[in-house]
């Protein structure tokens, strides 16, 4: 059963002004992560928050549970779908526990505040994220990783079926890199989430592939996707050179008995810059 | 527990400093002479007290303190929910123009009507709202209203009300209605009556309720519009409620007393560092610390001088020095 079923879109800022992309279709399923891979600027972003309602698209429709997102308010979509930023200004050193504690906006009134309740689910998503230790601290204080963590925390809080995630690794070192990677795969297992997000990591994918979730990805491409199926399926050298311009060698190991661990490594660029950066600079 | 001795500490402070302004100015006062002021007009009992003493008390200390402490808790709580409606620290209750506004508004209105009080107070008020008006509709290109359009929208407007205040003390006559116009642009509470405080009191207290009602959605509109909105928030509605009570608490304050400044920047900053910043506490010690400090301050102005110093000085030159105190003393509190 598809959850989140996206048809014919297409998204311009202006009318008449150039389009951001076009003829998007794809849907995801229950328990599923659907990875959006592109280069800078390919409309990832866009597209995602036209999932999110904070765009609305100028053609086709987005359907969140067999409900068409345009006929829904934030408040509503904000039952469905929780949002997890691809980098998060801390402006105001709020503790953790408030931070998460936002996730129950959607379900609080206009002149209230969180109740007891919300606390205790609060405390759960820190649990769930391993971070319940950390509750009482100002979030400013918090590494880049925990920080990432923290969104994903309240984002749980949110209580929606899907979560999306806009380069949920960027910024972050080695280890939490992996850490989030983990903790998303725990979450989908676990909880029977659904992931929607953009990542500039073509191996993250065959990580999540791994580890028995199914996983699409969709590889957009000026404007439009270039091609859409499992992680082995349209990860090859030869979609790599088109979308990013760069020669990759996919490499396999066997990780153990059953699987095999599977790996685009970057060669190099070619010509050194791709053909849009070449345009720029012309 | 904790939480419950911090609330009845904000209440309490702002109505003990009310009180302790009663004894003090050019004829101090015994604390039996007071009390049996203040109990012959409660109780309707005569003490035989002096007519000066029940003047001093009642009609002049009394309604300047309380107009004082709203004043004071005005503009420190516009202040604190501006600063997390535009997610930042540096912005103050002034920040949509309303204090240019109020200004100009003022100065036309003294120009005009030689300095007629209900005519400066209506003229402050009307400009204060208009000047909000103006910014928040700058702010609205693209049919949507980004915090730094809007933030944009107010630096223009309060310029233009600037140079407006300018061009007014410019035509103005020097004799008479400039050093009026100078002095309300100080900020002073000595005008202050209780019909004053009623008047204004609608408008301050429409917008300070609102506030405190809403206080805890400030901090969800404090993540950006792209998180507020994915967390369910429905920005145009609540961003208005904001901006709409603010602008009202900051409007009744400044039409009454003048142009103060400070307050409604530092006063938050002080609550951060001991509340945190959480604007369910943040909100109400705003209220509270800025009634104290606005009535304390008002009270030293009293006392060092015989003639009237105005408050807009005196807010700084005080309150400068306790601010950096505190950020000693607290090492900033999670700055």
């Amino acid at each position: 059963m598809s959850i989140l079923e996206v048809a014919n879109a297409s998204f311009n800022y202006e009318r008449h002004s150039e389009k951001i992309f076009e003829d998007i279709n794809f849907t995801v399923g229950k328990g599923e992560i659907f990875c959006l891979l592109g280069p800078n600027g390919c409309g990832k972003s866009t597209l995602l928050d036209s999932i999110l309602g904070i765009n609305h698209l100028n053609e086709g429709g987005i359907r969140i549970m067999g409900k068409d997102t345009r006929t829904l308010k934030a408040g509503q979509i904000a039952r469905y779908i929780a949002y997890v930023p691809q980098s998060h200004e801390r402006t105001f050193p709020y503790r953790v526990i408030d931070i998460v504690k936002m996730g129950r906006a959607v379900y609080t009134g206009r002149f209230s505040s969180p109740s007891a309740e919300d606390k205790e689910i609060a405390k759960e998503a820190l649990d769930l994220v391993g971070l319940r230790h950390l509750r009482h601290r100002p979030y400013t204080q918090l590494s880049g990783g925990e920080g990432q963590l923290v969104m994903i925390a309240r984002a749980l809080a949110q209580k929606t079926p899907v979560i999306v995630m806009d380069e949920p690794t960027a910024h972050l070192d080695f280890k939490h890199e992996m850490v989030v990677m983990e903790t998303i795969v725990r979450l989908v297992k676990t909880a029977n989430l659904t992931v929607v997000m953009a990542t500039h990591f073509p191996n993250h994918t065959f990580y999540l592939e791994n580890n028995g979730i199914k996983t699409t990805v969709a590889l957009m491409y000026k404007k439009h996707f270039l091609e859409v199926g499992s992680p082995t399926q349209v990860l090859n050298e030869h979609n790599m050179r088109t979308l990013y311009n760069v020669n990759t060698k996919l490499m396999t190991c066997p990780l153990d008995i059953s699987t095999e661990l599977k790996q685009l490594v970057p060669v190099s660029t070619l010509n050194g810059l791709n053909e849009e950066e070449r345009n720029a600079d012309v | 527990m904790r939480k419950r001795i911090i609330y009845i500490l904000l209440i309490i402070a702002p109505l003990l400093c009310v009180f302790a302004t009663l004894f003090v100015g050019r004829y101090p006062l015994s604390l039996p002479l007071v009390i049996k002021t203040l109990w012959s007009q409660i109780a309707l009992v005569n003490y035989n007290i002096p007519d000066m003493y029940q003047t001093l008390v009642w009609d002049i200390r009394m309604p300047r303190a309380i107009l004082g402490a709203m004043v004071g808790g005005c503009l420190a709580v516009s202040g604190a929910a501006f600063q997390g409606l535009f997610r930042n620290p540096l912005v103050s209750s002034g920040i949509l123009g309303v204090s240019s506004g109020a200004g100009f508004g003022a100065a036309l209105a003294i120009i005009l009507f030689q300095g007629n009080t209900s005519a400066v107070y209506i003229f402050a008020f009307v400009f204060a709202l208009l000047a909000v008006l103006l910014s928040y509709l700058i702010g609205r290109v693209y049919n949507t209203t980004p915090t730094i359009t809007l933030v944009l929208g107010g630096v223009v407007v309060s310029s233009i009300f600037s140079a407006l205040i300018s061009f007014a003390k410019y035509v103005a006559d020097p004799y008479q209605q400039l050093p009026t116009i100078v002095f309300w642009l100080m900020g002073s509470l000595a005008t202050a009556r209780y019909h004053d405080i009623l008047v204004a009191g609608i408008p301050m207290g429409i917008g300070v309720a609102g506030l405190i009602a809403i206080r805890w959605r400030i901090n969800v509109l404090s993540m950006g519009d792209r998180e507020a909105h994915s967390l369910g928030i429905n920005l145009a509605v609540d961003k208005g409620i904001v901006i709409i009570c603010a602008s009202l608490a900051t409007a009744g304050a400044v039409c009454v007393s003048g142009i103060i400044g400070w307050v409604g920047l530092v006063i938050p900053h002080i609550c951060r560092m001991i509340v945190g910043n959480d604007n369910r506490v943040l909100i109400p010690a705003s209220l509270s610390v800025g009634a104290c400090f606005l009535v304390l301050v008002d009270n030293v102005g009293r006392i060092i001088t015989g003639s009237e110093m105005p408050l807009g000085i005196l807010t700084a030159l005080i309150g400068g020095p306790f601010f950096v105190w505190l950020l000693k003393k607290t090492k900033g509190g999670g700055w």
